[in-house]
């Protein structure tokens, strides 16, 4: 089995008195998908631009595939498949020619790098697009375009720095599936950078997330949000009378709860195999709920909490401050 | 994207892993047609120099032809000027191939081939030989429109041919320094702005009279500057004949330059990954 582990020792990037990425550390193991998520600036790209040896770090150690991202440079780039949040395509040039060319960059000969392409344009769904120069693409075409490149040369490790951002939803769910499968049939590392909770919560193993160059927490989604406290079940009724009388009702079942006008809010440490008791209790006291539903917490609770803002509503904020 | 399963064959796999370096020169010569290609899909870039190497040629001629009577001693005009109507015409090509670099790291190609393995050598010389490849048809056309203008060159077709040898080095040369800058900057304009910047070189040379009639400081620049060499190796192959020295002194001042300006090139990329 080849080595297809990220090891990053201490990673520092600094621009002048800037320090972009400030001691990074962390380990991928073979075959995981590690999702990087964090807010625009926060040293994702940086990161990865260092990973897939385009820029030199400032400091600490790196190896990717097994190889150090300094002195084994050309290995790493053997190695790893990169597709970056700026999409890299010559505008002039046709899809099977982009396609061919990295084939035959990465060793292959032509008659081989000629048949990757087409068996890559299939995968991608643009195999009607051929005769097309690659500037006349729509967004999402270059964007899985930009994939298949990434790709050409059946990569151990894949680098995918933001690869929906951009994009519609549709396009979106067929770049997630694609990065799923890639995981589970060939075994791929992939290194996932985001913007989106929703996108590392679907599609990675472990994620971490970094803000201001340093990695604020680390972990599998799920623990991560285990450790924001229990789920919780909503209940809506249909008059706010209610709310008061079903509280006494299951006072004792719950940790917390909250009232929010008609809808009572019940935290409790595991909420979904709680609801047949609590809507028995309910029942034996003929209260009706119009509504019940779970939540759990969310990544955005997750961020909240290590880094004290809100991810999403992050912007909203500036613009009103 | 569909969900459909492609599995690569297992030829295909195995020849991804299998063959890991292609030799420089296939290397080089991939990239170089590459560049050669998507230069000729955007022509606009191609034809002002086409048009400026006939055009200086034609005004010399035309205004400077009877006066140079005098130290031309009987020998052709045209071929005297010729020469220099080349490499203003190689400037304006150096200049396709600092753009062709910008386009690639605007588009954001020129990371996409740094992520690869492929030799950093033949990133830097495939718009270099490209841009020279450009420039060897632009000065056959400057040659063919000087033959119509009645140009016997002294040492026939052959000749003809070395004097694209040496534009397709004088090519090279000023396309390293261009790429460079380009590599540098990042900025189509400091790009396009330097190849203007090179201009005054091909007047601080012998630009209009033989090397021996210019006195002062213009008599040391153009010993200095290496296009002096390059256009007398040319002038003596439309005008003298085979002469060995001249030809030898400006293949190697040639060689020199293109030594220079692709280390500097190289440099130049070197520095770029280390500031990013």
């Amino acid at each position: 089995m080849q080595n297809r582990e990220i090891v990053v020792d201490n990673l520092v990037k600094r621009y002048g008195d800037f320090t972009a990425v400030n001691g990074v550390s962390f380990r991928v193991e073979s075959g995981e998908v590690y999702g990087f998520l964090g807010p625009n600036g926060a040293g994702k790209s940086t990161t990865v631009s260092m990973l897939t040896t385009l820029s030199l770090p400032t400091s600490g150690h790196a190896t990717v595939g097994g190889y150090d991202v300094r002195s084994h440079a050309y290995d790493v780039r053997r190695v790893a498949g990169v597709a970056l949040q700026e999409i890299g395509l010559d505008p002039l040039m046709k899809s099977l020619e982009l396609l061919s060319l990295q084939g035959r960059v990465f060793g292959m000969n032509y008659k081989d790098s000629m048949r990757r392409a087409h068996e890559l344009l299939e995968l991608v769904n643009l195999t009607e697009f051929t005769a097309r120069p690659v500037g006349k693409y729509s967004g999402g075409m270059r964007r899985r375009l930009d994939l298949a490149l990434a790709l050409v040369h059946q990569p151990d490790v894949l680098f995918l720095d933001e690869p929906t951002t951009g994009l519609d939803p549709a396009s979106r769910r067929d770049i997630w599936k694609e990065v799923a499968r890639l995981n589970s049939e060939l075994g791929i590392t992939i290194f996932l950078t985001t913007q989106y909770l929703e996108e590392a919560d679907q599609l990675a193993n472990r994620i971490a997330i970094i803000n201001q160059g340093v990695i604020a927490v680390e972990g599998k989604p799920a623990e991560l949000k285990a450790n924001m406290g229990g789920d919780a079940i909503n209940l809506a009724f249909e008059d706010v009378s209610l709310v008061d009388k079903a509280i006494s009702e299951v006072q004792d079942m719950v940790t917390r709860t909250q009232i929010d006008r008609d809808t009572l809010r019940l935290y409790l440490p595991n909420a979904a195999a709680a609801v047949p008791a609590v809507v028995t209790r309910l029942q034996a006291a003929h209260i009706q709920p119009i509504s019940l539903t779970l939540t759990q917490p969310t990544l955005d609770d997750v961020f909240l909490q290590v880094t004290g803002q809100r991810f999403a509503t992050e912007e909203k904020e500036e613009k009103v401050a | 994207m569909t969900a459909t399963v492609i599995r690569p064959t297992q030829s295909t796999a195995r020849s991804a892993k299998a063959s890991h370096k292609m030799p420089f020169l296939v290397q080089v010569w991939m990239m170089s047609r590459r560049s050669l290609v998507t230069m000729f899909r955007d022509p606009a870039a191609i034809i002002p120099g086409l048009i400026l190497g006939v055009f200086f040629l034609v005004i010399y001629e035309a205004s400077l032809g009877g006066a140079a009577q005098f130290f031309l001693r009987g020998q052709s005009y045209l071929g005297f000027i010729l020469p220099l109507s080349v490499i203003s015409t190689a400037l304006s090509g150096a200049g396709i191939a600092g753009q062709a670099v910008i386009r690639d790291i605007d588009s954001g190609y020129f990371d996409k081939l740094l992520l690869t393995p492929i030799s950093r050598a033949a990133l830097l010389l495939a718009p270099m030989i490209a841009a020279a490849l450009v420039l060897v048809m632009q000065s056959s056309a400057v040659v063919l429109v000087g033959i119509l203008l009645g140009l016997e060159p002294a040492t026939g077709w052959l000749g003809v041919l070395t004097l694209l040898g040496y534009a397709l080095l004088i090519g090279v040369a000023l396309a390293g320094l261009i790429v460079g800058i380009a590599l540098r900057t990042n900025s189509a304009s400091a790009t396009s702005g330097a190849s203007f910047l090179f201009f005054p070189l091909t007047f601080l040379t012998a630009t209009f009279t033989p090397k021996e009639l210019l006195t002062g400081w213009l008599k040391v620049a153009a010993q200095w500057n290496p296009i002096t060499y390059i256009l007398e190796a040319c002038r003596s192959l439309l005008n003298i004949g085979w002469e060995p020295q001249v030809l030898f002194t400006g293949l190697w001042v040639s060689l020199g330059v293109c030594v220079v300006t692709f280390a500097f090139a190289s440099l130049s990329l070197r520095a770029r990954t280390q500031r990013r």
